[in-house]
């Protein structure tokens, strides 16, 4: 248990363990603000009850996932004062500017709109309520953007250089813009939004396979499955071209990634390796099943690389990632996710074509329900093996190729990192029970359908109650 | 670009002291709330409590996001060592903003609410408590080598000058919180915060003399500022404006106004703060880093400044826009 007594490997834990926790509530919220967006907005073209009601349903879930991501979210940003100081006064100028853009670009938007968004229906017309939900979702996603922009630029330092172990940023525009960002950002945005769209369909295929308001959430179900056919591809798509990238900017990643140990120089077809029991000691996989000239396919869509695939034994074992397995399996975790949610999809879009999804046969369709509802976690763990491959395929580095993470951790007693760890551990679990049940709280008691309607006044009295009909009995010359 | 190492710190300088205060009236209040909550004498009553913060908690909380953003890109040198020193305050607060936030989602949910009330009240007191550490401990002072990084003990936040700090945080905490719930309810709760409201103005008052007078007695590095001229007028000017603000408070108090009481409270809040900000510059980590050691780089400053400056009003609007939406009393316990 030498750990226990080690600082950096207890701060890392630490902050793995918040980032991983914390990730599983905005995930939700990024996109469900924008499935929130669509229903609002058909409920207003529409004035169909059933999208207010939706609207109202859905953002019960939203504000539960919406609290918990604040609680969680604020001690991230604090660790890096606490933990990592050391990296938090070398990169200040750039990463702490990008911390504070997010706070008020971002954060500050959505924290101002989202009592209007909640309890705001009576209160403000719908033009502006509706207004509120959208600058809601614009927040949420500007926050994924200036997070992924800071995170980016850790994986691929741009716009300035280290003076004198301080990051002095030359160009700020290049620094945001840096090699990852844009494909990070895109594809944190379709993994949220498309997370969300699984978990919102998955309660949908579990109302309907109920028999619960089965009418009701085939709506919903259905703008779920309409959104995944642009998404799922798309974030397969976007998923290959960051691949690419850290196959460029990477290498030693894209190994870790791949298991591999030994290059693969230019000119030749390398084997893609499905499952291997990859081992850091002997520097080999003990055992594992290739295809044959696969990786050549996957990293160029042809059989010869042109470029050579850097093996692991490239790099001296201080410079390279280690957990070689973890980083191998999330990878393939995350991928594996990828295709079952777009084959998913496919198939829910051939029934939705051959008549299956209406509201008469929905019900039918059990087995397509029973995926979505198994679907409906595997957003979540496609993410956090994401950010496994991408954070702890990062390592030796904290800024890649420029400042270790040895270098970055504060020097603290281990005991108290120990203990806020601890009290993370034990808080942290007991809230994702806490979530669960109060989630599954929300979903067993299902809409309210009494709610007031914004916008409809109560009919009034004189309507309701007709007067008695008294005939006019004057002479005719009194009648004007 | 001599005047300009100058001036940009004191611009950032100010911007962050601005984020600092406006948190520390906005979520003072609704940490006083929470505080109080806990004197809640019916689960109707705490029901109203949490009503009247249960649209504004989280931007409240953005403000102090928004200053620990600011603070680590405009001053990093000063973010690392004040954040690295204070590890256990800081963590105690976290913990409290974490069992304060889900205690406003779960005791909605919840049947049973009493764990989820303890995890309000008790999770605002750690917030608080942790911030009156953290500022008592700045002010103590934090040990730093030649390079401004922090070298003191775990333990070196905890002094009777902390403690005496923190105790008055939290008493002003639930002054400003009284007179919200005052400014916000009716009738027996109502009456119920006028009297919170001036209890509290005493003890605050008595925790203000103090520190006012331990001050210049225990900090040298104070006592030379404070009474170099002309600052002594200005600083003899405070304690002064401070009587006569409380003397304004009780008086409101006792003559049952319902805005005026949370008005005087955060003048008084705004004169304490101009106290502490006249006292601190132009260091960050007083009397050890200046606000120029600590900066970040002109370019970022100045893109900072750009960036994040350009939208204080834009946030105050909308801060303020909501405030509107959400006016007048609170009368049930629900909204849905």
């Amino acid at each position: 248990m030498d750990f226990l007594s080690d600082t950096l490997v207890l701060s890392r834990m630490q902050f793995a363990l918040t980032a991983i926790f914390h990730m599983l509530w905005p995930v939700l919220t990024t996109g469900m603000s924008i499935y929130l967006v669509i229903v609002e907005g058909i409920w207003l073209k529409t004035r169909n009850k059933d999208y207010y009601y939706h609207a109202r349903f859905w953002s019960k879930l939203f504000v539960l996932n919406f609290g918990i991501g604040v609680a969680t979210g604020i001690p991230m940003e604090f660790q890096f004062g606490t933990n990592w100081a050391p990296f938090s006064e070398a990169v200040g100028n750039f990463f702490g500017s990008v911390i504070g853009f997010e706070a008020s670009w971002a954060f500050m938007l959505e924290a101002a709109f989202l009592g209007i968004m909640v309890f705001g229906w009576e209160r403000v017309n719908s033009v502006i309520h509706y207004l509120s939900t959208i600058l809601v979702a614009v927040g949420s996603n500007l926050s994924t953007f200036w997070i992924l922009t800071a995170n980016s630029w850790m994986q691929t330092p741009a716009g300035g250089e280290l003076v004198d172990g301080k990051f002095v940023v030359r160009d700020y525009f290049e620094a945001i813009t840096n090699p990852f960002m844009l494909n990070s950002v895109l594809h944190m945005f379709f993994a949220t939004l498309e997370t969300s769209l699984f978990v919102i369909g998955g309660i949908s295929a579990c109302y309907i396979l109920k028999n619960r308001h089965h009418e009701f959430f085939s709506k919903s179900f259905k703008i779920v499955v309409a959104a995944a056919i642009a998404v799922a591809p798309l974030q397969l798509y976007i998923g290959h071209l960051s691949g690419e990238q850290v196959y460029h900017y990477q290498p030693a990643k894209l190994a870790a990634m791949e298991a591999q140990w030994e290059t693969i120089p230019a000119g030749q077809g390398g084997d893609w390796s499905l499952v291997a029991f990859p081992n850091e000691k002997a520097q080999k996989n003990d055992w594992e099943i290739t295809v044959p000239n696969a990786l050549g396919y996957i990293l160029e869509f042809k059989k010869e690389l042109t470029l050579p695939v850097k093996g692991l034994k490239e790099w001296q074992p201080e410079d390279r990632p280690h957990l070689v397995g973890l980083i191998y399996y999330a990878f393939r975790t995350m991928i594996a996710i990828g295709f079952f949610l777009a084959g998913l999809m496919l198939i829910s879009t051939l029934q939705w074509m051959r008549g299956k999804l209406s509201p008469e046969n929905i019900s039918q369709q059990r087995w397509l329900m029973g995926s979505w509802i198994f679907a409906a976690p595997l957003g979540y763990i496609a993410i956090e093996s994401g950010w496994i491959v991408r954070c702890v395929g990062r390592q030796p580095w904290t800024l890649y190729g420029q400042i270790r993470t040895v270098d970055s951790a504060s020097n603290l007693p281990a005991s108290n990192v120990l203990t806020s760890l601890t009290a993370f551990a034990v808080v942290y679990s007991i809230l994702f029970f806490c979530v669960l049940y109060f989630g599954s709280r929300i979903i067993r008691r299902g809409p309210r359908f009494d709610l007031p309607i914004p916008g409809l006044e109560p009919q009034p009295a004189l309507e309701t109650q007709p007067g008695e009909f008294i005939p006019d009995e004057r002479p005719v010359e009194a009648k004007q | 670009m001599e005047t300009l190492s100058y001036f940009l710190p004191q611009v950032w300088f100010g911007i962050l002291a601005l984020f600092l205060f406006l948190y520390v009236m906005l979520d003072g209040f609704d940490l006083g709330v929470g505080i109080l909550s806990v004197t809640a004498s019916s689960e109707d009553r705490r029901d109203i409590l949490m009503t009247s913060l249960s649209n504004i908690w989280d931007a409240n909380e953005t403000w102090l996001v928004l200053m620990g953003g600011g603070l680590f890109g405009g001053f990093p040198l000063a973010y690392a060592t004040i954040l690295n020193a204070l590890y256990i305050p800081i963590f105690v607060m976290l913990f409290g903003f974490i069992f304060r936030a889900v205690a406003f989602e779960f005791r909605e949910q919840s049947t049973r609410k009493v764990l989820w009330n303890l995890a309000f009240g008790g999770g605002s007191f750690l917030a608080a408590l942790g911030q009156g550490f953290a500022l008592g401990a700045v002010l103590k002072g934090i040990e730093v080598d030649a390079k401004g990084h922090f070298i003191g003990g775990t333990w070196d936040w905890l002094s009777w000058q902390s403690i005496l700090v923190a105790l008055t945080l939290i008493q002003g905490y639930v002054l400003i919180g009284s007179t919200y719930l005052i400014w916000k309810t009716t009738g027996e709760l109502q009456e119920t915060h006028y009297k919170t409201a001036k209890l509290a103005s005493i003890t605050t008052l008595i925790g203000a003399i103090l520190i006012t007078i331990v001050t210049p007695i225990f900090y040298e590095q104070a006592r030379m500022r404070l009474f170099d001229r002309p600052q002594v007028y200005v600083f003899a000017l405070i304690p002064l404006l401070g009587v006569v603000l409380i003397w304004l408070l009780l008086k409101s108090l006792d003559r049952k106004q319902e805005r005026m009481p949370f008005v005087w409270t955060i003048l008084l809040f705004v004169l304490t703060f101009l106290g502490l900000a006249l006292v601190v510059f132009p260091y960050i980590i007083p009397s050890q880093i200046t606000i120029y050691e600590a900066a970040a780089d002109p370019s970022s400053l100045v893109i900072m400044i750009v960036m994040i400056g350009a939208l204080i009003p834009v946030m105050l609007f909308y801060n303020l826009y909501q405030y509107v939406v959400f006016r007048g009393k609170i009368t049930g316990g629900h909204y849905e």
